[in-house]
């Protein structure tokens, strides 16, 4: 409004001028005074009042110079089209000088927007770390708009800081942190929240990346003065580019380390494989001398009876080693199951495979349900689980006895059970069966407490759990229970 | 064959290629030795033997560089011994273009005979129109498969896979080569259809209360057709 305040008085000073330069130039020339106002105004004022001062001008020329003076009628028909030009021509420049500045004020703004977001780019990727680049943000935006600014960043777990940032130039009420926050989960979480809080006296912008809302920027206009949509657009374009520079850097980070972790990941198997090449390589060895051997020999039976012994000692240093091994494997956390499609029956066939020699002298009964669904799990290390589950069965149970392998799905877990109709397991042992090294007080000779250990360790990896218990008949039964995904066989003979 | 087939075997360790000598030659091979990589590849091109034993584990050059190497110019037969036992190295390995996959430590006889079974020439379709192991014939003319003297019809992917198998039979196919044969290059993934049938073959042809099961399952790598010991198909 003040612009017509303006227009008004320039108007009435020029007119005062006219008056006192009318008698030496004529009525005609004042016309350029008024034109020249108009002009001048246009290169100042909006286009609704310079296009009233033009009316104006024009009317009041018309009234006050013009004979017959103090009326608005015209008798020259040459005074008549001298208004009626002056009319058209003010008109005219007004419009057109308006539109100039308009203009000129648009290409203005784009240069002021673009240096500050030229600006904000340079500090966010030249700033040696984040805190100074946020700290140049916050900067730059109560340079360009005259306004305080105050950042809330995203924490490790995702969730918003309750804390603003330090390079922040306001402390947030506790109107602005709630709304900061709701703006930050709806963006997040893309829901509607169930109602927005109060309008807080600041504007809020979600700092969105390309994948993620890696915080919220919150700005605080000085004594209540409210943005125009250009400035709005601008601090929009701000909290993108401040959004994508925090992914960038939570990115780099993110890489820094998955790259210290798989550098760790390979040494630690550079060193398994080297230990495994030393202890495997000399056991090779042995082995295949000693088959060399018992070619030689043909068939004196006393050295082939000390070739056995020799044997059976080398396969248990075999098992004792490869124990060993898997067992640093799942404390050093190099286990990790890529879990694939896998038949339930086949497994337990394979499992009973790489048992072989050792459960022959067992009745085998394996006990599963026809509609068993195919299973996503790691097969080979679920077939070692089982395999140990039966040498430690087959160990502890008379020859000849039955071992029963039950495999049936609760819901979405897969659950395997061996039991067999061994002695059971002391009380006292129950809770450390599944201990590195820990030993039954009864055990056999033998046995490492390894195997079990393992088959707890792969059973984890599963994101399952291994429980042992004794049956009501006596023996012992344990159970491996695995979360798993599931597919229906009859679903996959459709698809193929 | 009336000359003796030539071994080269390819590894670091001395006394592993000292017993291996002694093994091999009981067996009635000419035996060649290359104590790395490098050298090795030179043996196979200038010495010509009729089958490779490749140690993963060679200082410089990798057991794995070098086979890659060898593929590129040779088919020879490739047999790896290698103290690495997981599924995933033995996969490479044969997908990288070995025949089959001894761990050290290995038994001599299993050792020989994953030896001879690579050595075998793939049937085609002029020779060896008749495969047998065990109780289990195919006919690959008549395309009949017969279970202790009785025929049993299998479905065309059942029979496909089947042939696959007894082609290499005594040899470990990957999961993926058997996918790609039967189903197509697109179906590599599809594991699950090769799940289904294998458990629908084994119904057919796999006596149910025999300890010794036809088809092998090998975890994480894929299947074999197990020939019966002792049998020379």
């Amino acid at each position: 409004m003040n612009e017509y305040v303006l227009a008004a008085i320039s108007v009435t000073l020029a007119t005062v001028v006219s008056f006192l330069l009318e008698p030496f130039t004529g009525y005609l020339s004042i016309a350029l005074v008024y034109l020249l106002l108009v002009v001048a105004l246009g290169l100042r004022l909006k286009r609704g009042p310079v296009l009233t001062v033009a009316a104006t001008s024009a009317l009041l020329w018309n009234y006050l110079f013009i004979p017959p003076r103090l009326t608005f009628y015209i008798d020259r028909l040459e005074d008549g089209m001298m208004f009626a030009m002056f009319f058209i021509v003010a008109m005219a420049m007004g419009h057109l000088t308006g539109r100039l500045r308009r203009s000129e004020i648009a290409e203005r703004q784009r240069e002021r927007r673009t240096a500050a977001l030229y600006e904000l780019a340079h500090q966010a990727a030249f700033a040696t770390d984040l805190d100074t680049g946020l700290g140049a943000a916050v900067g730059l935006i109560e340079s360009v708009f005259g306004a305080r600014a105050a950042l809330l960043l995203r924490l490790k777990d995702h969730s918003l800081s309750r804390l603003a940032h330090p390079a922040s130039s306001f402390a947030l009420s506790q109107q602005e942190e709630k709304a900061a926050a709701w703006a930050f989960a709806r963006q997040a979480h893309a829901t509607k929240s169930a109602e927005p809080p109060q309008d807080s006296e600041s504007l809020l912008f979600p700092l969105q990346g390309r994948t993620a809302v890696m915080g919220v920027l919150c700005v605080r206009s000085p004594s209540g003065k409210s943005f125009d949509a250009s400035e709005r657009e601008l601090l929009e374009a701000f909290a993108l580019l401040i959004g994508l520079t925090l992914e960038k850097d939570h990115v780099i980070e993110a890489f820094k380390r998955a790259e210290i972790l798989e550098t760790s990941e390979r040494l630690r198997r550079a060193l398994l494989e080297s230990v495994s090449h030393e202890l495997k390589t000399p056991l090779a060895a042995v082995q295949t001398g000693i088959d060399v051997l018992a070619k030689q020999i043909g068939d004196d039976e006393r050295s082939l009876a000390t070739i056995r012994e020799i044997q059976l000692a080398l396969r248990r240093q075999h098992r004792v080693i490869n124990n060993l091994l898997e067992m640093t494997r799942i404390e050093s956390g190099v286990i990790r199951p890529k879990v694939d499609w896998c038949d339930v029956d086949e497994l337990i066939q394979a499992a009973i495979d790489l048992a072989g020699e050792n459960v022959a002298h067992h009745a085998l009964a394996i006990e599963t349900n026809p509609s068993l669904p195919m299973v996503k799990v790691d097969q080979p290390l679920l077939e070692q689980c089982i395999c140990n589950l039966l040498l430690n069965s087959s160990a502890n149970s008379r020859s000849g006895s039955k071992i029963i392998i039950r495999a049936r799905m609760d819901e979405n877990r897969l659950i395997l059970s061996v039991l067999d109709e061994g002695k059971g397991i002391r009380e006292t042992d129950l809770p450390r069966i599944f201990e590195m090294f820990y030993r039954a007080s009864d055990a056999r000779p033998g046995g490492t407490g390894l195997g079990l250990a393992i088959v707890d360790g792969f059973v984890r990896a599963h994101g399952g759990a291994a429980r042992a218990a004794n049956r009501e008949t006596g023996g012992a039964e344990f159970t491996l229970e695995i979360p798993v995904e599931t597919m229906q066989a009859d679903i996959v003979e459709k698809l193929a | 064959m009336s000359e003796k087939p030539a071994a080269l075997i390819i590894d670091d360790e001395v006394q592993i290629r000292r017993l291996l000598r002694v093994v091999l030659e009981a067996e009635d091979y000419r035996v060649m030795e290359s104590e790395s990589g490098r050298q090795g590849l030179s043996d196979v091109a200038l010495r010509r033997p009729d089958v490779v034993l490749l140690d993963l584990g060679l200082p410089y050059m990798d057991g794995m560089a070098v086979l890659k190497r060898l593929r590129e110019w040779s088919r020879v037969p490739v047999l790896i011994l290698s103290v690495r036992d997981g599924p995933e190295d033995k996969v490479a390995a044969l997908d990288a273009g070995a025949d089959d996959y001894v761990t050290k430590p290995f038994e001599s006889a299993e050792l020989l005979a994953r030896l001879r079974a690579i050595q075998r020439r793939s049937p085609s379709s002029s020779e060896d129109a008749y495969f047998q192991a065990g109780y289990l014939a195919i006919d690959f003319n008549s395309r009949t498969v017969s279970v202790k003297g009785e025929e049993i019809k299998l479905t065309a992917t059942e029979y496909a896979l089947l042939k696959i198998l007894a082609q290499h039979a005594g040899k470990v196919v990957t999961h993926k080569q058997l996918l790609r044969e039967v189903w197509g290059p697109n179906a590599e993934e599809q594991s699950q259809y090769l799940r289904v049938y294998m458990t629908h073959l084994r119904k057919k042809i796999e006596i149910p209360d025999a300890r010794e099961k036809l088809l092998r399952t090998e975890s994480g790598i894929g299947y074999r057709l197990v020939l019966p010991a002792g049998k020379k198909p």
